[in-house]
């Protein structure tokens, strides 16, 4: 099966400090991959080295056949990202940050297409509101609607359901799942596992900087066996 | 409740260090105590040219100053960590998860802020100039009693703010009324006394008592600092939520607006632009102009953004008015009276160096409240950002060009208002070119940073210096400034490459 997402030996020194240590993965078109570790085990560092917003230490990667070495910018601009407690800028409405998304990105129909998703996460009655003073769901649903405003290839998302409420969570699950079906990859970190279980396809497993295990939740399925369960069976064991 | 105020110690300690380095921060207080020191055997150099009486005035202004900004950061303190690092706080805002009022948190605060600028700021100044003293001949009564009235301008700027502040959180209109009336009664003192510097010397007290020393002065100082600080502490609010503000949308027609400004624009077709987007000008086939379209096109956004951010802040407002007239108009005043020793073009000449220098500082304006990882996940580089300040800052720069006019017209020196102007922007960019090459979107966290601080002080000030004398021959050699457009060209092509590698730190 394509590939979109590759890493190879991936590795990330701040100082003294390894935060991540020769990871490789590949994640296949049309997937919800899920990337699952504790906090603190290098998660969000990884999703940094993937769309060039950190430099890698050693190793390579690619999105698309992009590498984030090469051309961290074109990265970028071929995926949708929403980052891990992401704050967008205090004193633009939510309707000016998607419009400011969509200058910076060259999105064409933005007020269009940022109606679509107002709608769709419930929130038109925020457009006009300054961001700084939304709600922590609102901006998160805001976020959500920046990453996915023109359809990218691929979105990367760290922590997709954080200060979502249920209703809200199970509309973005049911997203997710449908997104991929049309060919598109959703590359997601989590630590709750249940989510991770209900929506991704395949995952794997880092602890303190190393991968652990990957594996589809299919066979995990087939197995009867719950993502919790191998999750704390395989940190216990490392 | 001694915990409390040790840890607001560790706290503003390990902020500091965080953010410029154990080894810099703690060598900062040593740079100080070194000018202090070097700065006194000038003294008997500079009493030649410059009253005394001026000299003190300036300095117990600038803590004046320092304490102003300080008590700002204390007020503002959590908003500004939230804009900058995402989600950070301070302990003095930790009110709701600790059982202790904010009253007692404040009181804490303020006595912690005290002694610790003061062993940042003042202890170290008022040593380099006690040590010195004795080998130029002045008396240590005078450093002694500065580390009194320093403080005490210290605390006078800190208590102006917290009062201003508590002010303001209950009525935007009154906190103006105020300003607008001590604006007038210093104004009405000048007219009446005809004597600038002992106006001056009442709105600074602790500078009067410096030179004049009495006991009831420093009775009646101390006194003014409790008559602000009470009501403050009363009054005083840290969080002050108004609610949800709502805006019309302007990001797209002051994008629009701004894409005709001709230099913004850099003779880019504006339908051009568009439709590089449309074609993912980023794409490997496209072309270089393709690039150069994209590339602006996001700029453009970005400083959209930014005169959005300034006019709803009202940092635009703010930073104008404390930042740039209050210090140019104060050192303008001391200026003055030089003019027994200098020609009243020479004065300006000198004004405009210092309008160049502070000019430069509105590059802080548009970064020191931005969190820069809200940029990191979108297809742009630093490099693009760092331009769009720049765009930004030229376009901010109308302020400078306006006081400067206006100062020429008020000391009758018109015809040398574009010589000042070419002077101080082209020391402005320069300033500029050194605080990017050096400290790229974060020049206000490199503020205690001592080798960031010596360098830019190394750069900047000899040619500065220079190109002054050349000015103080004649007027028309001020062009000579324009040379500074060379090195500056070159330490800015050298910070893009040099903060597009890099990683940012910390954010």
């Amino acid at each position: 099966m394509e590939s979109v997402i590759e890493a190879q030996g991936l590795t990330k020194d701040y100082g003294e400090l390894r935060a991540v240590d020769g990871v490789s993965f590949s994640v296949p078109k049309g997937a919800v991959f899920g990337l699952l570790g504790q906090n603190g085990s290098g998660k969000t560092t990884i999703i940094k080295m993937l769309t060039g917003q950190v430099k890698i230490t050693e190793g390579d990667c690619s999105i698309l056949g992009v590498s984030p070495k090469v051309d961290p910018v074109r990265v970028r601009s071929l995926i949708g990202i929403i980052p891990e407690q992401e704050t967008p800028p205090s004193f633009l409405t939510s309707i000016e940050y998607l419009q400011f998304v969509g200058r910076i990105r060259g999105i064409h129909g933005i007020d269009e297409k940022a109606e679509f998703w107002f709608d769709f996460l419930d929130f038109a009655d925020k457009k006009d509101v300054l961001c700084k003073d939304l709600s922590r769901g609102t901006r998160q649903k805001l976020m959500f609607a920046q990453a996915f405003l023109d359809s990218p290839e691929v979105a990367v998302i760290d922590e997709p359901l954080i200060n979502l409420d249920p209703v809200m969570q199970r509309k973005v699950k049911d997203f997710l799942k449908s997104y991929t079906k049309e060919g598109r990859t959703v590359f997601i970190s989590t630590h709750i596992l249940e989510n991770a279980q209900e929506i991704c396809d395949s995952f794997a497993v880092l602890h303190k900087g190393s991968l652990l295990y990957t594996g589809s939740v299919a066979e995990l399925n087939e197995k009867g066996k719950k993502l919790d369960d191998l999750f704390l069976e395989l940190v216990n064991r490392a | 409740m001694f915990e409390i105020f040790v840890c607001m110690l560790k706290e503003e300690w390990r902020m500091h260090s965080t953010l410029f380095g154990n080894l810099n921060f703690a060598l900062f207080p040593i740079l100080i105590f070194g000018m202090a020191f070097m700065g006194t055997f000038l003294i008997p150099f500079t009493s030649r040219l410059m009253d005394v009486n001026m000299l003190a005035v300036s300095i117990h202004s600038m803590y004046c100053i320092m304490g102003l900004m300080v008590g700002s950061f204390g007020i503002m303190g959590k908003e500004m960590m939230n804009r900058r690092f995402g989600q950070g706080s301070l302990l003095i805002h930790s009110a709701r998860s600790l059982p202790i009022s904010e009253r007692r948190l404040f009181g804490n605060f303020v006595v912690k802020d005290t002694l610790y600028y003061f062993m940042l700021w003042i202890l170290p100044f008022c040593l380099g100039f006690l040590i010195a003293s004795p080998f130029n001949a002045i008396s240590i009564h005078y450093p002694l009693l500065m580390f009194v009235t320093a403080s005490l301008a210290f605390l006078t700027g800190m208590c102006t703010v917290f009062i201003l502040s508590s002010v303001y959180s209950r009525s935007r209109a009154a906190l103006y009324a105020v300003i607008i009336l001590a604006f007038a009664a210093f104004v009405a003192l000048y007219l009446i006394s005809g004597d600038i510097m002992r106006v001056m010397r009442l709105f600074m007290l602790p500078s009067e008592i410096f030179l004049n020393f009495s006991f009831p002065l420093l009775i009646i100082s101390a006194a003014v600092i409790i008559v602000l600080f009470i009501p403050a502490i009363f009054l005083f609010s840290p969080e002050t939520h108004a609610g949800e503000k709502r805006y019309v949308a302007v990001l797209c027609p002051l994008y629009d607006r701004l894409s005709r400004l001709p230099f913004i624009r850099g003779g880019i077709d504006a339908e051009k632009v568009s439709a590089s987007a449309t074609s993912g000008a980023s794409a490997p086939a496209a072309s270089e102009k393709d690039f150069v379209y994209a590339a602006a096109q996001k700029e453009l956004t970005i400083i959209a953004k930014d005169f959005i951010d300034l006019h709803r802040s009202g940092i635009g407002i703010g930073q104008t008015l404390f930042s740039f007239v209050l210090p140019v108009g104060l050192i303008w005043l001391v200026l003055s009276v030089l003019s027994d020793v200098l020609r009243p073009e020479q004065i300006f000449m000198v004004i405009a160096a210092v309008t160049g220098i502070i000019a430069s500082t509105m590059y802080t304006w548009l970064t020191e409240f931005e969190s820069f990882s809200a940029y990191l996940f979108l297809p742009v580089k630093v490099s693009s950002i760092i331009r769009a300040k720049i765009m930004t800052f030229s376009v901010l720069h109308v302020v400078p060009a306006v006081f400067l006019i206006v100062i020429a017209a008020v000391t009758g020196v018109l015809a040398s208002a574009v010589f000042a102007i070419v002077f101080a922007f082209s020391v402005s960019y320069y300033a500029l070119a050194i605080m990017v090459r050096y400290s790229g979107l974060s020049p206000s966290l490199m503020l205690y940073s001592a080798s960031f601080f010596l360098r830019y002080s190394l750069f900047l000030m000899p040619p500065v210096i220079i190109l002054l004398g050349l000015a103080f021959i004649a007027t028309g050699f001020s062009l000579a400034a324009l040379i500074l457009i060379i090195p500056s060209y070159f330490l800015l092509k050298g910070s893009f490459e040099k903060w597009d590698r890099e990683d940012l730190p910390g954010f």
